[in-house]
Parts: C-alpha cells; sequence; structure tokens
C-alpha cells in the first residue's frame, strides 16, 4: 500500500488520508454531515483504502487472509499476532473463546421465555445482555479480567447465535464437539447435520471478512460506550443496537429475501430494470467508502462461483449473477458498487442461514474489530464528548401552564 | 450534524472529540464559563423553580412548553404505558440478585424490545410515539430491579401519582415526605437534557442507521453506566461516605489533589466553573441529609468540594451533578448502586429528544480512524 513519508495526521487539506505516520491531536480537518472527515482516533488494527480499493487487517491486506479460520482472524485483530508464530498464546486464546460458546443454562431459560417470531438480533441483544448479568461478579477493573471478559463475549455471541438458531429451527439433535471452531458450530446450529471441509472454508471465510471495517456504526457505538469506562457488555449492547438498522446489519437480510425470490436468471433481470427504472434502492449495492468494488464483495464473488453449483445452488447464483449484470452497467457511473453484503448473502444461504439470521452472523464477524478497538481505545482512552452549536430560541422567562 | 448542519466547515479539534461542534442543535445551550445551562431558553433555574418534571420532559422533547390540554394529554399517556411488559418482569425474575440493578434494567428493557412489533420497532414515523412509552416502561422497569436487588417483590403503580412520586412509591414500596419528593423530582428536571455529551452521541450514533428510539436509548444507557460518565454518581458518594468526619475527608484529598487523581464528580469538559445543577441541588443535599440525621456526609462533601475546588479550580476543575445526586438519593432511601438509574431516567429524555431532531436529515454517522502501522 502507499504510504506517505513522514506524514502526520494534524493538518489535512483536500483530500483525505486514511494512513499517516502518526496522527498527533489537536487537529484540523474538515467536518462534514455524519461527522465524515472527523478524525476519532489513530488504529493500527484496520486500514480502508477506498481510492484504491483495498481492506487490510493489521497491515496484511484481505485477500491473503481468505485460507484462514475465523479464529486466527480474530486473534490477528484482538492480539495483534500471527496465530502461526505465536502459537501458544494463539491456543489459549482459542480456548477462552471456546469456553466461553458454552452458554449457561438459564440464559437458554431466558430465551425460551422469548417470543419465537422475534427478530433474532433482538433476541441476541436481550440474551447477551441476560449473559452479563450472570457475569457481573467479574466486574471488577483488573486489567486480565477486562481482557478476560472481552473474550469471553466475542466467544458468547457465536455462542448465543447458534443457540438462538436452534431456538428457531428447533433442530438441536446434531451437537458441535468441544473442539470444533465457531464456523462449525454455526453450521451445525443452523442446519442440524456436520458440515463440509468447503461449507467450513467459506463459513470461515464470510465471518472473517465481515470482522472489521473501520468505525461503522457498531463499533463506533461501542468505542463511546467503552470510552466511559463502561463494563464490556454494555459496549456490546449497545453495538448490537446499531447493527440492526436498514443501513448496516440489515442489508443481508434484504437481499437475501428479495433475490430468493427470484425464480431464474430472467425473472432477476426484468426485476432489476423495474427496479431500477421505478428508482428503487437495491440492497446489496453502493457503500459510503468505496466509489469503486468493494474488495471484500471481489473475494465473495469469486467463492460464490467457485462453489454455488457443487453445493447446489446454482441457480440462486446465477439470480444474483443476473442482478448485478443487470445493476452493475447502471450504477457505475455513479460510483454505486456491490458491496460486501450482496454477495455474502447469498452464501449463508448456502451455508443455511435463513435471511432473519444473517445480521446475526453478521454480529458473530463483526465482534473481532468491536472487541479490538474498544481495547485499543481505551488504552490510550479519552470519553467522546463534542460540542453542539446551538441554534434555539433566546433566554426567556417561565409561563404559568394557565397562563399560556 | 444534529438536525441541521455544522457551522464551519474546518475545524481543529482534541482527542475524544474535545472542542469539535458536531452540528446545530436547539435544544439545551451550556455556558461553560458562567456554569449556566438553558434548556430550550428556559433557565435551568427557572424550570427547577416552576415546573414538574412531565412538563420538562414535554418541553426537551417537543421544543415548547405544554399548553393544559397537551399537557394533560402527555400525563394520561404516560400513565398509560405504566402497565410493563410482562415478559420483561418475567426475566428479572430469572437474573441473579447481584448484577447490578442497571444491568437489569437494561436486560428488561432489551427483552421488552423484543415483545414490541416489528412494524413499531422500526418504521421512523413510528418514533415521535414512543418517547412517553419508554419514559414510563422504563421507570416501571428501573423500580422493579431496584426491588429486586434485595429480592423484593414488584410494586404495582398507582394510578393517583404523578410520574415521580409514583416511580419512587414503587421504588421503594412509600411515598417518601414532601421535601424528599421536591428534591427527587427537581434533580430529575436539572438532569433532563445535556447537548451532546457521550451517551448521546452513543443514541445519535444508534438512530442514524435507522433503528428505533428504545435502541438508542439502550445505547445511551451503555456510556452512562461508564464510571466516567453516570456511574460517578455512585462512585462520588462511595468516596464522601468512606470517610467518618470532614477533617479525614480534607486529609484525605490533601494527599491526591497534588498526584493528578481523578475525584469521581469532579471536572468537566464542558464547564470550567461550577456546575449550575450542583448549585440548583446543594441545598436540597444539605437539607434533607440534616433531617435524616446525616449532617456529616454534608460535611465531608463540603470538605471534598473545597480542597478540590481551592487547589483544582484555576484548572477549571469544580464538582459536578454526579457530586451532588447520591446525597440527595441516599436519604430519600434509594440504594447507593442504583444512583445512575434516576440519573437515566431523566437525562433519556434529552437522548431522544436528540435523536428525534436527527432523523429528517439523519445521515449515517461514521468518523474515520487513520491507520499507523505499529512499530
Amino acid at each position: 500500500m502507499p504510504s506517505r513519508p513522514n506524514s502526520s495526521f494534524n493538518s489535512l487539506s483536500d483530500s483525505f488520508t486514511w494512513q499517516a505516520d502518526d496522527v498527533v491531536f489537536p487537529l484540523t480537518s474538515d467536518v462534514e454531515t455524519g461527522l465524515s472527515g472527523v478524525v476519532a482516533c489513530k488504529t493500527a488494527i484496520g486500514c480502508i483504502d477506498p481510492a484504491a480499493g483495498t481492506l487490510s487487517y493489521r497491515g496484511r491486506d484481505i485477500e491473503s487472509l481468505t485460507g484462514m479460520t475465523f479464529e486466527e482472524v480474530a486473534f490477528l485483530l484482538i492480539v495483534g499476532a500471527d496465530s502461526e508464530t505465536d502459537q501458544v498464546k494463539f491456543t489459549q486464546f482459542s480456548e477462552e473463546i471456546r469456553k466461553a460458546r458454552n452458554i449457561p443454562p438459564q440464559v437458554y431459560d431466558i430465551l425460551q421465555s422469548l417470543p419465537k417470531d422475534t427478530h433474532p438480533t433482538r433476541l441476541l441483544r436481550a440474551s447477551i445482555s441476560a449473559l452479563g448479568c450472570f457475569e457481573a461478579q467479574l466486574n471488577d477493573s483488573s486489567a486480565t479480567q477486562i481482557a478476560w471478559q472481552d473474550l469471553s463475549i466475542f466467544g458468547q455471541i457465536a455462542g448465543l447465535v447458534g443457540m438462538i438458531a436452534q431456538f428457531r429451527g428447533g433442530k438441536p439433535s446434531v451437537r458441535s464437539n468441544e473442539t470444533d471452531g465457531i464456523a462449525e458450530s454455526l453450521f451445525i446450529a443452523l442446519n442440524d447435520k456436520t458440515p463440509t471441509a468447503t461449507e467450513v472454508k467459506l463459513f470461515n471465510l464470510v465471518l472473517s471478512l465481515y470482522a472489521d471495517h473501520g468505525l461503522d456504526a457498531p463499533t463506533f457505538t461501542g468505542m463511546i460506550v467503552g470510552s466511559c469506562l463502561a463494563d464490556p457488555y454494555y459496549n456490546v449492547v449497545a453495538g448490537l443496537s446499531a447493527l440492526r438498522g436498514p443501513l448496516l446489519g440489515g442489508t443481508g437480510e434484504r437481499v437475501l429475501r428479495q433475490l430468493l425470490n427470484l425464480r431464474d436468471a430472467h425473472v432477476a433481470r426484468s426485476w432489476a430494470k423495474t427496479m431500477l427504472s421505478q428508482g428503487y434502492i437495491i440492497p446489496g449495492f453502493g457503500h459510503r467508502m468505496y466509489r469503486q468494488n468493494d474488495p471484500r464483495a471481489v473475494i465473495l464473488r469469486e467463492h460464490s462461483e467457485k462453489y454455488a453449483a457443487s453445493l447446489g445452488h446454482e441457480r440462486l447464483l446465477n439470480v444474483f449473477r443476473a442482478v448485478e449484470d443487470e445493476v452493475s452497467p447502471v450504477l457505475a457511473d455513479k460510483g454505486i458498487h456491490i458491496n460486501i453484503n450482496f454477495y455474502a448473502a447469498l452464501i449463508f444461504h448456502m451455508l443455511g442461514s435463513e435471511p432473519e439470521m444473517i445480521p446475526c452472523l453478521y454480529a458473530v464477524g463483526r465482534m473481532a474489530g468491536l472487541v479490538a478497538r474498544v481495547r485499543e481505545y481505551v488504552t490510550a482512552n479519552r470519553i467522546f464528548r463534542p460540542l453542539g452549536d446551538y441554534v434555539g430560541p433566546p433566554e426567556h422567562h417561565f409561563v404559568k401552564r394557565s397562563e399560556r | 450534524m444534529i438536525g441541521g448542519s455544522i457551522p464551519a466547515n474546518r475545524q481543529t479539534y482534541g482527542r475524544g472529540f474535545a472542542g469539535l461542534v458536531v452540528g446545530e442543535s436547539a435544544i439545551s445551550r451550556i455556558d461553560g464559563e458562567t456554569g449556566r445551562l438553558w434548556i430550550r431558553g428556559y433557565p435551568l433555574e427557572e424550570l427547577c423553580d416552576n415546573a414538574d418534571f412531565e412538563e420538562v420532559a414535554y418541553l426537551v422533547i417537543h421544543g415548547e412548553l405544554p399548553s393544559e390540554s397537551e399537557y394533560n394529554e402527555w400525563c394520561s399517556e404516560l400513565r398509560i404505558w405504566r402497565d410493563l411488559p410482562q415478559e420483561a418482569m418475567h426475566v428479572l425474575k430469572q437474573l441473579p440478585e447481584h448484577a447490578h440493578p442497571l444491568m437489569k434494567y437494561r436486560t428488561m428493557l432489551s427483552v421488552a424490545a423484543c415483545v414490541m412489533s416489528e412494524g413499531e420497532n422500526s418504521r421512523i414515523d413510528a418514533q415521535w410515539k414512543r418517547p412517553a412509552r419508554i419514559l414510563a416502561w422504563t421507570a416501571g422497569l428501573a423500580a422493579a430491579a431496584i426491588r429486586h436487588m434485595s429480592w423484593k417483590e414488584p410494586i404495582h403503580q398507582d394510578p393517583s401519582l404523578g410520574f415521580t412520586d409514583n416511580f419512587l412509591w414503587q421504588s421503594l414500596g412509600r411515598v417518601p415526605s414532601k421535601e424528599q419528593r421536591q428534591a427527587f423530582e427537581i434533580s430529575l428536571i436539572a438532569q433532563s437534557e445535556h447537548s451532546v455529551h457521550a451517551a448521546a452521541l452513543a443514541a445519535l450514533v444508534v438512530i442514524s442507521t435507522g433503528a428505533d428510539l428504545g435502541s438508542a436509548v439502550l445505547a445511551g444507557m451503555g456510556a452512562l453506566s461508564g464510571e466516567l460518565h453516570g456511574g460517578a454518581n455512585q462512585r462520588a458518594f462511595e468516596m464522601f461516605n468512606s470517610f467518618d468526619n470532614a477533617s479525614q475527608a480534607r486529609k484525605w484529598v490533601e494527599e491526591r489533589v497534588t498526584q493528578k487523581y481523578r475525584f469521581p464528580g469532579f471536572g468537566h469538559r464542558v464547564y470550567k466553573a461550577l456546575d449550575p445543577r450542583v448549585k440548583v441541588l446543594e441545598p436540597f443535599a444539605e437539607q434533607l441529609l440534616t433531617e435524616a440525621g446525616k449532617t456529616h456526609l454534608w460535611g465531608n462533601y463540603l470538605a471534598v468540594k473545597n480542597v478540590i475546588e481551592e487547589n483544582l479550580g484555576s484548572k477549571g476543575i469544580f464538582a459536578n451533578v454526579d457530586a451532588i445526586t447520591g446525597l440527595l438519593y441516599y436519604p430519600i432511601g434509594l440504594p447507593v448502586a442504583s444512583f445512575p438509574i434516576p440519573f437515566a431516567l431523566a437525562i433519556q429524555v434529552g437522548w431522544m429528544a436528540h435523536c428525534l431532531e436527527y432523523i429528517p436529515s439523519g445521515k449515517l454517522i461514521e468518523p474515520a480512524a487513520i491507520y499507523v502501522k505499529e512499530d
């Protein structure tokens, strides 16, 4: 990746730089709505280069991470180390996560008392919040305890999502092994059968590609809450509150729900044409940052094409391809391309997920980045407390209700 | 950003967005230099002297004080929603006693969000109908969580009581004295809105994703729970309560005041003078502590405050609202661990107002992190 020599980020003019040799506060930048252009922190975790259309985790391009398990990618993001060279630490890390995936039965009872038709993201938020109450005795401020708790939550989210999938599907006959990774156990929870090597590979890939992406709303919300030195369960509940919004985690769900209805490539084309001509937004297209292909979408398209037929989803692949072929040429001129959620929806379907579960699976992936970034921020913590520009009425005085 | 454009496009700011103006807002104005706060143009002190909490909540959310009929309608809406979702009450029984009441309250609110229909959950135009329900539900759920700390059964609401009295009734099982009720209500008014503090920012980020108002409130609550934020009122009280007398308090503070020690409840990003909410609440704290025979706590507070302000006042470090509220809630009989809850109940009014102000212009909030390679 290009790096500007000796560029320190404290005075930025026309073009926004996403990497620098250092970031020195106070700094000056152009501020736009939605905090666009505002620098919240420096980071060593992930780097997005919208101009080049690249994404890297801890300095490694995501294209080089496609053969790794999700745990290995999470270890890279959270601990900042390589699972191959730091094997002892990685084993400990995996062990902590695996233990955390065993959810206490009391939390399962609570989950079962909730209405089954509740959206899974809400079930997830309620159950992680409840789980936090059971973990409360760990809430003392020693650094190792907090680090332990972060890792637990990361594993617990994966465990809870599996539990929710089984709760909804009502098919818990096949149990995952102690030694299974997150990908295997989630596949089993979704399908009630053990996965093939290809399915495990795809599951790891899609979770890994969702693992980190700058300060998106769930991550940034978690960071704000973390900056107040809240218990990590509050960060996660807050992060999950931001995740489901239609602009974020809900996208993959909508992609799948809409495209599943299309019978074949022909129908898909005419559907896409109609959507475009009537000015509808097509889910899975467009990204605030990338003005060219989302690098994650490129990887997921390749893998969809490679494996859809062997997994019995050729027809749906053709539907996705047809929609992309129809929409891309029209929107490309406007800088709108497919984003990660488009082919991720297809792959999640290939892995046995119904549309409603997709935001929860997104959450399993994104927890790695959220945990990593909250931890990084609080090591040099400063509470997020900006100012507003008051534009309301001038001082006036109280009038009794009867005289208003 | 918060409902309007950004006044200066190019800005210089510190870490934690210190000094960054994130947008226009018509809700409150803070003058940090003189220590003054106006809510929708009304000086805080006038609202505390004249209005009740329902009226101020209406003002914060809708922008104007209610007329007689608007007030009656708002109060009856707040009453309608006092019946709590049974799923949430059921889950409370399954939670361990030792968990912090704010965590139980968070869990109950998350469960309550599961029993609302989906359409209601995420439709933007539905959000305006939400504040009354959120306020009424949170008060009832919080009261149940407070009682659960000592395994006490929840108490049913009393429709003859207003918001404040009913919350205290449902939390304590008794309606406290007139002075206590008044002090508590004024503490709610004083904490009902405070510009874009961290919790409001968290709520705004959530609402900017198109999520519902209840989700935004849950995020705000998360930020507020932190010890640098609302959790500070519990910690400040524990500090005052740890001294036998004022001279011991003075000595303890003197030993730390030059050591860059962070005293909970002291110092504020925006106020470089005494927090106006402290000024309003101090006389009530003194009165209630005296009536309760706890004058030593008042003495401890003054001793800590005086030493800190003598030494650090020139650096702009004064008592903030978290220093004083515990000294009100304690004589009323609320358990110490529950002190952040009234703060959450009050200030969520401000979060909701900021969210409703933001929704029309609602761009997704996403700042940048600049990648710096690790050594």
